[in-house]
């Protein structure tokens, strides 16, 4: 992948092109015949002006004439490519795939960026009314803090780790180091961190990041012949649940998550407590908490525990982002799932360096589109 | 304006009713459906007064809250008061909503407090 930040002088090719070549470097694909190229991207054409970029970036590759196409599932667009490229190759109809995702978001003004982002929501129950992404995570997590007692603290305390975990990790966008005290506690966090939608602040939410990550995807025996260093997909999922927030049964049960996740481990025949260490899609902090209940490593209404109590630290028993998640390693929307995947597979090779976790042989990632409107789960397996 | 009212749709298969409106059932697939007026009054579920608001949106900041009715149907949507907390009962209003795409007008349903409330 490419290092997750603000890239003014490269273009959404410039950093689709440099995170394949390196993928396709260390999976010593360089020479291989790549059956389909999946490209992950979800405001190419709206923030720099260019569509159809499968084909060009095929094409700059030198990878032609393998199929090529594009996949838009919003902020999940990296997981769904994974999905797909895995389908591909699982079916046999592709032996070897190069998967992509990328972003380039910063240089358009947060207006316009916030607009793109809101129009995942739904047009008339949500978007025309001014509902955001950050306004649905708002009214989330005042329902979560009513309900379970979750405080300001437990999210500046997520925020902490993020950030702290980032800081080992080379390729995350946001290396500063951050105290409760001075986003929470102090006089200073009130203009250090300020009310985005009551009750989200600043730090609660995750950067806008220009990236990209990419991995190759093949059959098991073409992973013999290539690279010895490959790591298994043991199961992926995907599911949806309604586009407007207030139709969901519960509003703070991420039903769509429980279902990806369901299937994912089904299909890797795992449990939930068979996993070492996961990825979550930590958009807003509160997500962090909400996801890793639904997904089955905690019981509904405890992850602010579990953190409270560094189970879900870096050298905890079960580390959550090691990478500093979308907080820290940032979102460059298109990119985030896949580099999720890249993530965990360092970590499962004991590639992470100062963020490596310890006995670190199963992970699990989750990618959200809209408000956990489309939600991918995948699990990777080590030796 | 007075003749507006907040529907959904009530599928006459299986009787269930819906937000925003559907053509097909939510829950059995059906086709069946009518419009149905969703209610007079309903309470605060959750909220939240955005500072980082849209373009469009002159209120700063906007409340924005989840209203369950009493037939268990809820509805997001702008709330006129600035002080609210979960539990308060609230009634649909028809009124300006934000200025959209090349500034044009759009107008729905918000909220305001019922008078009901302590």
């Amino acid at each position: 992948m490419t290092k997750f930040g603000r890239h003014d002088d490269k273009s959404l090719m410039d950093l689709l092109v440099e995170a394949s070549i390196k993928a396709l470097e260390d999976a010593h694909a360089e020479r291989a015949r790549i059956d389909s190229v999946y490209v992950a991207t979800m405001l190419a054409g709206e923030l720099t002006h260019q569509t159809c970029v499968a084909n060009a970036l095929t094409d700059q590759l030198g990878l032609l004439p393998a199929s090529a196409q594009r996949i838009e599932n919003g902020t999940a667009s990296g997981s769904s490519a994974i999905i797909n490229a895995y389908q591909a190759v699982a079916s046999g109809v592709c032996d070897t795939v190069l998967v992509t995702g990328g972003e380039k978001m910063r240089h358009a003004p947060a207006a316009e960026i916030t607009d793109w982002i809101s129009t995942m929501t739904h047009p008339t129950a949500e978007y025309i009314h001014g509902v955001t992404l950050p306004s649905l995570a708002a009214m989330f997590t005042r329902l979560y803090m009513e309900r379970y007692g979750v405080t300001r603290e437990h999210l500046a305390k997520v925020a902490v780790k993020n950030h702290e975990n980032a800081l080992k990790n080379p390729y995350a966008h946001i290396h500063q180091k951050i105290t409760v005290e001075g986003i929470y506690k102090s006089p200073e966090s009130e203009i250090n961190n300020p009310v985005i939608s009551d009750p989200i602040r600043l730090y609660d939410c995750c950067p806008v990041t220009d990236g990209a990550a990419s991995t190759v995807l093949c059959s098991a025996e073409m992973a013999k012949k290539m690279s010895a260093k490959a790591i298994k997909i043991g199961g992926v999922g995907n599911a949806t649940d309604p586009l407007a927030v207030c139709e969901r049964k519960d509003p703070i049960v991420l039903n769509a998550l429980k279902e990806a996740a369901a299937r994912a481990f089904k299909m890797a025949d795992l449990k939930p407590q068979d996993i070492d260490l996961a990825e979550l899609h930590d958009a807003f902090e509160i997500l962090e908490f909400a996801e890793s209940e639904d997904a089955g490593f905690f019981e509904k209404g405890t992850a602010h525990e579990a953190l409270e109590n560094g189970v879900t630290s870096l050298t905890g028993e079960f580390p959550i982002n090691p990478s500093g998640g979308l907080k820290a390693r940032g979102h460059p929307v298109g990119a985030t799932g896949v580099a999720q995947v890249v993530e965990l597979t360092w970590q499962l090779r004991g590639e992470a360096g100062e963020r490596q976790v310890r006995r670190a042989r199963r992970g699990f990632c989750c990618n959200f589109a809209g408000f956990a409107n489309n939600v991918s789960a995948i699990i990777l397996e080590g030796e | 304006m007075s003749e507006k009212q907040l529907v959904g749709t009530k599928c006459n298969s299986c009787g269930k009713i819906m937000y925003p409106k559907r053509v097909v059932c939510s829950n059995c697939r059906a086709r069946d459906l009518a419009d149905i007026q969703i209610g007079d009054e309903g309470k605060l579920l959750t909220y939240t007064s955005l500072y980082a608001t849209p373009e469009g949106i002159d209120q700063m900041p906007l409340v924005l809250g989840i209203v369950e009715f009493d037939n268990g149907v809820r509805v997001t949507g702008q709330i006129e008061d600035r002080e609210v907390k979960i539990g308060d009962r609230l009634l649909p209003i028809w009124g300006l909503l934000r200025k959209g795409k090349g500034g044009k007008e759009v107008y729905g349903f918000k909220f305001k407090l019922s008078v009901g409330n302590e």
